[in-house]
């Protein structure tokens, strides 16, 4: 079977590990429990005929002290760049490892998700910013991972973009 | 290299080897597993197949073989099992081997401390995001009541301009009413506005050496718009300016006022009017009345009690029906005697606790004996100011006594 390994990266606390459980497990939980190192899951899809499993490499936020390993990148077909809608410094915190992958792997497919779109009316990025980052080629998709909104359908969005 | 014993580095080595739970992997450079061994269970890696795909079996190598660098460390990675573990790759000629010991006590540890820290952290930021809109809504409020403030100054500003002008039309208004008499009868009258202006007006004039006009007029409401047509209607009666009118008749004066004042082409306003007509030479006064209150004569010398009698003729307000028509009443009027004129709000009196006074109360203080010196107008107007227990009545009080 075909494998796909595909990271999640992002600033701390923005949803990484609850929208792996949400998509693989389909289970959340409000407690905010943090990542340490990396936690990987798996996922077979189907994409048209063929099945695809998808190795999902959680790994633990980046935060002001610890950057994330670039080298745990490595032979990653895609990756999902993940804000937090209601914390602006998380996307200016997903443009920055964005930039350093682009360095160390090259163009790599990835979709930027703006996660928490629940709590929407505590949303706090701006309409302009995001369209900056759109009109340099970011695709932005909102996701919950409390309801699950728009979950599935992103991570298959990603899938069916590595299998081309 | 340490430079121990072999007895020492064999012990160090099962030491590390018990207390990290060490599992190892082979894999070939055609990315086969060729050898595992060691804890596999303890990390759920049991039932690994030698001579097959080694990342179709273990997920975490998908995309890291051939190695790019050697050694390279993967550091704290959740196992199947739940455990975590530091997985070291080391190239060994064509082959890799993966060597996984159990970190686990040293990841919940440092994932209690970066729990705290980061709880801290976020609400660092959400106090500092909420100070920002706190600060973002003070500005917003002083903005807010720097407008207010400004908006208040300029209707003040209004306000004061609009009162003046209703002080100035107050003050016309006044102007124009007539003076009392005192020949060849005696004519005294209390205007008292609820408002600045109110919505009634009365006269009284010499229509020829023999006959005497009397009205008052009554505008539904108060206010300008009130003011302005009871002062227009009063004036048409002045000044008698109603065509193919004989000012002599009261029935076909209220009738022509009826058709000059319709409603419909006064804002909607309508008014009651008493006008009456004294004959002097006769002794006789005649009379009508749009939806007024009835006048009331009062026979006999001041200071003894007198007996009221009530002047009502039947005809509705003036501007609601423009086929209305109007009684004409008479009655002698010879001395002593007099005669009061007067709008509702002289009667129409609502106590403190909500209750009306009486017409009869009314009645009452107007044929009581008057004492000399006394008048009975102004007794009048502070027993209503007392019933109602204030200075400022609900309504207009407006009343004219002739007196023979």
């Amino acid at each position: 079977m075909l494998q796909r390994k595909i990271c999640l990266l992002g600033a701390f606390g923005v949803g990484k590990t609850s929208l792996v459980r949400r998509y693989v497990d389909t289970i959340f939980s409000d407690a905010y429990l943090t990542t340490v190192g990396v936690k990987i899951d798996k996922k077979v899809v189907s994409l048209g005929a063929e099945q695809v499993a998808l190795i999902l490499w959680d790994i633990a936020g980046e935060d002001e002290v610890a950057a994330v390993r670039m080298s745990y990148l490595r032979g990653a077909a895609g990756y999902l760049l993940v804000a937090d809608g209601t914390r602006p410094e998380t996307l200016e915190a997903a443009t920055s490892i964005q930039s350093r992958i682009v360095v160390e792997l090259g163009r790599v497919p990835f979709l930027a998700l703006l996660n928490k779109a629940d709590l929407a009316q505590d949303w706090a990025i701006s309409a302009a910013r995001l369209q900056a980052l759109e009109d340099a080629g970011w695709t932005f998709r909102r996701t919950s991972a409390k309801t699950g909104a728009g979950v599935e359908a992103t991570f298959e969005e990603l899938a069916a973009l590595l299998a081309r | 290299m340490l430079d121990l014993p072999a007895r020492i580095s064999n012990s160090l080595f099962a030491l590390v080897q018990t207390q990290r739970a060490v599992a190892h992997l082979l894999v070939d450079d055609t990315q086969t597993l060729v050898q595992a061994g060691g804890h596999l269970d303890h990390y759920g890696l049991s039932g690994l197949r030698c001579g097959e795909p080694a990342c179709d079996q273990v997920p975490l190598l998908e995309g890291l073989l051939p190695l790019a660098e050697t050694p390279f460390l993967i550091r704290s990675m959740e196992m199947p099992s739940g455990r975590v573990a530091d997985v070291h790759f080391i190239a060994d000629e064509s082959a890799v081997w993966i060597l996984l010991l159990d970190v686990t006590a040293e990841h919940d540890e440092a994932r209690r401390v970066q729990q705290k820290a980061y709880d801290m952290t976020l609400l660092s930021q959400r106090e500092a995001r909420l100070i920002e809109q706190l600060e973002s809504a003070n500005q917003e409020l002083t903005r807010a009541h720097r407008e207010l403030a400004e908006s208040r100054e300029a209707l003040l500003r209004t306000h004061h301009r609009l009162q003046q002008e209703l002080r100035d039309a107050e003050r016309y208004v006044r102007a124009i009413l007539p003076a009392p008499l005192t020949q060849p009868f005696a004519l005294d009258w209390r205007f008292v506005p609820s408002t600045e202006l109110g919505g009634d007006s009365f006269g009284y004039h010499w229509i020829d050496p023999e006959h005497f006009a009397l009205y008052l007029i009554d505008v539904c409401g108060h206010g300008v718009g009130a003011a302005l047509l009871s002062v227009a209607v009063a004036d048409t009666l002045r000044s008698e300016a109603l065509p193919r009118t004989d000012f002599r008749k009261p029935g076909e004066v209220l009738a022509a006022l009826n058709q000059a004042y319709q409603m419909a082409r006064h804002d909607e306003l309508f008014c009651t009017v008493w006008y009456g007509v004294y004959h002097r030479d006769a002794g006789l006064l005649r009379y009508a009345c749009a939806g007024h209150p009835p006048a009331i004569l009062v026979s006999g010398p001041r200071d003894c009690a007198g007996q009221g009698r009530s002047l009502a003729a039947a005809g509705p307000c003036v501007g609601i029906s423009a086929a209305a028509s109007y009684r004409e009443e008479q009655c002698s009027l010879g001395s002593p005697a007099r005669l009061f004129v007067f709008s509702d709000g002289t009667f129409e009196i609502s106590r403190p606790d909500g209750s009306q006074m009486a017409f009869s109360d009314f009645t009452d203080m107007i044929t009581r004996p008057v004492e000399e010196g006394e008048c009975e107008l102004d007794r009048l107007l502070d027993y209503a100011r007392q019933v109602h227990g204030g200075e400022t009545l609900e309504d207009d009080f407006t009343i004219l006594r002739m007196a023979l």
